[in-house]
């Protein structure tokens, strides 16, 4: 076997500086992955919601730092065959506007749907069911064009007006789940039959990224009319696969689209989604051989998966990071010196042990991985590091000034509250910050809030500190915007004339270069000011039979390389089964 | 005329439990409408919209009137979540329940009932001994650490059954059994080492009564004495608990049936409760209840047709 092997046809590229991996011998490992999984799961990890990092290591040797891909011989495409692919959850409804599409979900939708924009290796974002996608000169008007021929699972045409009848009667309608994220197109108009315009509030320079999630998933709008109430339950799209079945929580059925718009593609003749909640067993379903494909977001999980004997895996260390939140509108933590002392009391290191993630999840230091071009090595130097000493100073100057902003008497300790969703492993973080923060003479009080309340909570600025997700594989401008502006989704309220200046940048250029810079002066401004920390990025993986192939070397019409299975999320057009 | 006497008590728990159910529910913190919308579509606003349009600012019990309104007529609503029918998705789920919990019943009744006879009928020797410890054992361990061993050994060191995954019946009677083989097991090993003690302590009473003296004096065979004289007398307890049991078994479901990713109504009440999708935790919590009552509503009839000594009037004191 190979370390990393070119799949046919593709670069290798983003996958070439990943590390290949030294892999026990098989059967005792095995059992151990699934006795280390009994563990995991007598400590409770198993299953339902959290946030996403749980469990400890299975003891695998010296486990390597951050993404591994280790692949077999990829070999010729081979058409025909059926795979069965285990998801980490059910996905509620499957019509854009009114399906949540976390990762398991864009994984089914990538064998219904096409998106009209997808990302390549590099991290543009390109046409893949649009022909082209073009902004006037202010930005302020995107014009997209279709690829003529393409038609619905159900015949019907993917013209301008289907485009239109989407954007009116779904994706806007009241109570659409994607309305608030396209609040910015004032309209979508029609200029001829493979034409429309995207016409926005404000320059937009980060539009097209929206198209990749399920705005940009073009359905049959005469098949969603008919179905009613029921659409979500019978999709209809453009994608390689044609929908089959749902029976809910139990698995979906999807085959081969013979008219599929690309030459040579599905290679496939048959997948079954099956959607298995526990981390365990769907690990074990995968040793079993009852799936051929799993899926994981869980580092522990990542990590067992290494140790499979004749499975291959493809990681991916996205930007999206556990860390911490702090209510900036609320005082003490008004005052910077107290989020400075916080976040240099932090030790980061020991919080990834704490989740399992020793060895494997290398440190955060800001909103956009190591993997990503818009990662800084200044705004690495500026996060405060793990210094109880200067926390301590930064403390007692706050502790001790006259003036300090909770109007308390001078040398009185602070008292806040620390709130986690009530998953075992954050709750073991949150006792090591309560431990952290103590040593600085603060009272810190544990809570546990479910994860919705959680949210509610944060949304609303009702809150002191605590932990939540940081960062996400999306544009900058989309994610500073969103986070650091006076919107609703600001949950730690912090803002600044600063980043307000950068966001402008963000949103009316292309250039890679000014961005880069727009984004480095954020990620300054940020952890000068520390409304949020980290606590280690997450690593993802697809782990599929050897026999699987290709299941990240995907590539767009024109012959550009995808983005391969970016968090755990694969084009199944492209995957073959070998013989 | 029992049936008739016993029906406002009847009526009485099932409203009872239709108003706790109800307020449990909407009481639980956390907003329906930010689960529907997703964080980052939550805005006030359009929270608000959600809101309204759930009627989710009525009163409480104007919002319990409505729903138990229309829950009487079969409508339990649609799902915020998947928008699908209450009703319908409990109908799709139940059977898969219920074949994974008979199952499971008959599994432990049938390993349970000859090895508690042959415990009462050793009592005190080395054989009741493992039997009793074995037993205490199996009680001691939960049903999710039996589950994942189970999978171990059947699944991915034999490979003799699914680890996951469910076939429905009319696709494929056989990979059916073979899909519900595991979970079933799963939950028949605690009920079976509770039915075996039982059975156990109940047989050493019947044994020691004076017909089963009696019977041996005429030479009865010890088989027939066991199973023709002595194991209906002593199965009031086994079935009492067995009706009980179903509700252990139910709550079992909800981790077993997300364990073996099997789609009953246990793995859609977890999921509903998780995204506080309020109209349906309420459905299913309202027929799991329905169920339970019903269930041991039939066990209290059953007496009489065990022991037609037994009034019924003296059972109705029994649930």
């Amino acid at each position: 076997m190979a370390a990393v092997a070119a799949p046919d046809g593709i670069s290798v590229g983003k996958w070439a500086h990943m590390r290949g991996h030294r892999r026990p011998t098989a059967g005792s490992w095995q059992r151990a992955a699934v006795a280390a999984g009994l563990v995991v799961l007598l400590l409770g990890t198993a299953a339902c919601g959290g946030d996403g990092d749980g469990g400890g290591s299975t003891g695998a040797e010296d486990p390597q730092e951050g993404a591994v891909v280790e692949i077999s011989e990829q070999g010729e495409p081979v058409d025909g065959g059926e795979i069965v692919v285990g998801l980490e959850a059910e996905t509620s409804s499957w019509l854009p506007g009114r399906g949540t599409f976390n990762q398991p979900g864009v994984n089914v939708a990538y064998a219904l749907y096409d998106p009209l924009m997808h990302r390549t290796e590099d991290g543009d974002v390109e046409p893949y069911l649009a022909e082209s996608m073009e902004p006037n000169a202010d930005l302020t008007e995107w014009t997209l064009t279709l690829r003529p021929g393409v038609r619905f699972h159900d015949d019907t045409p993917l013209d301008a007006q289907a485009l239109k009848t989407i954007f009116d009667d779904y994706l806007t309608a009241p109570g659409a789940n994607t309305a608030a994220s396209l609040d910015e197109v004032t309209s979508l108009d029609v200029v001829d039959e493979l034409t429309v315009v995207y016409r926005l509030v404000e320059a937009n320079a980060a539009f097209p990224v929206l198209l990749i999630s399920s705005p940009g998933w073009p359905f049959s709008p005469t098949a969603a009319a008919a179905a009613g109430e029921d659409a979500g339950a019978r999709p209809v799209g453009t994608g390689p696969f044609r929908f089959v079945s749902w029976q809910r929580d139990s698995q979906l059925v999807v085959e081969k689209n013979e008219d599929y718009w690309q030459p040579g593609l599905p290679h496939l003749d048959r997948i079954t989604f099956r959607p298995i909640p526990d981390e365990d067993t769907r690990l074990a379903s995968l040793q079993s051989g009852d799936v051929d494909v799993m899926q994981s977001l869980r580092q522990s999980t990542v990590i067992r998966a290494r140790d499979l004997d004749g499975i291959d895996n493809y990681e991916h260390l996205g930007s999206n990071s556990g860390g911490g939140t702090v209510n900036t509108s609320k005082p003490p933590f008004d005052d910077v010196r107290v989020r400075q002392a916080l976040a240099h009391a932090l030790d980061q290191e020991a919080i990834i042990e704490v989740l399992g993630g020793a060895g494997v999840t290398p440190p955060t230091t800001q909103f956009f991985s190591e993997d990503s071009p818009y990662w800084s090595a200044k705004v690495a130097e500026a996060y405060p590091a793990y210094d109880v000493e200067k926390a301590q100073e930064l403390y007692d100057d706050y502790i001790n000034d006259p003036d300090r902003s909770d109007g308390l008497p001078v040398g009185t300790q602070l008292s806040f509250t620390y709130s986690c969703p009530p998953d075992p492993s954050l709750n073991e973080v949150a006792q090591l910050v309560q431990s952290l923060y103590g040593a600085l003479g603060a009272q810190v009080e544990l809570e546990q809030v479910e994860q919705a309340t959680w949210i509610q909570k944060m949304l609303a600025r009702d809150y002191d500190t605590g932990c939540t997700r940081v960062g996400a594989d999306s544009d900058p401008f989309i994610v500073f915007d969103a986070a650091f502006t006076e919107g609703p989704l600001n949950m730690t309220a912090f803002q600044s004339p600063e980043i307000d200046v950068q966001l402008d940048i963000l949103r009316t250029t292309t250039d890679l270069a000014a961005r880069k810079a727009a984004v480095e002066e954020i990620g300054l401004v940020v952890n000068e000011n520390v409304p949020n920390t980290f606590s280690g990025g997450t690593l993802t993986v697809m782990a599929g039979r050897e026999a699987v192939k290709n299941l990240a070397g995907w590539i767009f019409p024109d012959g550009t390389t995808g983005n391969g299975a970016a968090s755990a999320q694969v084009m199944w057009g492209h995957v073959w089964l070998a013989g | 005329m029992y049936v008739l006497r016993r029906l406002p008590s009847l009526i009485a728990t099932l409203l009872a439990v239709s108003i706790l159910t109800f307020l449990m529910t909407s009481l639980l913190p956390g907003d329906p409408a930010l689960q529907i919308l997703g964080a980052e579509n939550a805005t006030p606003e359009a929270i608000a919209a959600v809101r309204s349009e759930l009627s989710l600012d009525d009163p409480l019990p104007v919002r319990y009137l409505h729903w138990i309104g229309d829950a009487l007529t079969g409508d339990f609503g649609r799902s915020y979540r998947t928008n699908e029918p209450v009703s319908q998705a409990i109908i799709e789920r139940l059977p898969v329940t219920a074949e994974i919990g008979l199952l499971a019943i008959v599994i432990a009744l049938a390993i349970a009932i000859p090895v508690g006879m042959l415990s009462a009928y050793r009592a005190g020797t080395r054989t009741d001994k493992v039997i009793s410890s074995t037993s205490f054992g199996l009680l001691a361990v939960p049903n999710f650490m039996v589950a994942i061993l189970l999978i171990l050994v059947f699944a991915v060191w034999l490979g003799v059954l699914p680890a996951t995954g469910w076939v429905n019946f009319t696709d494929n009677p056989v990979q059916n059994l073979r899909s519900a083989l595991l979970p079933a097991l799963s939950l028949a090993i605690a009920e079976m080492a509770v039915y075996t003690r039982l059975l156990r302590t109940d047989m050493i009473a019947t044994l020691q009564q004076d017909f089963v003296t009696m019977a041996r004096v005429k030479g009865v065979s010890n088989r027939r004495i066991l199973f023709r004289h002595a194991l209906r007398p002593s199965s009031f307890s086994l079935l009492t608990v067995a009706g009980v049991q179903v509700g252990a078994i139910i709550g079992g479901s909800v981790v077993i049936e997300t364990l073996f990713a099997v789609p009953g109504v246990g793995r859609l009440l977890l999921e509903a409760v998780l995204v506080r999708d309020l109209l349906m935790v309420q459905g299913v919590a309202l027929v799991i209840a329905v169920s339970y009552v019903v269930v041991n509503f039939t066990v209290d009839i059953l007496y009489s047709y065990l022991d037609p000594r037994i009034s019924h009037g003296r059972s109705s004191a029994r649930v």
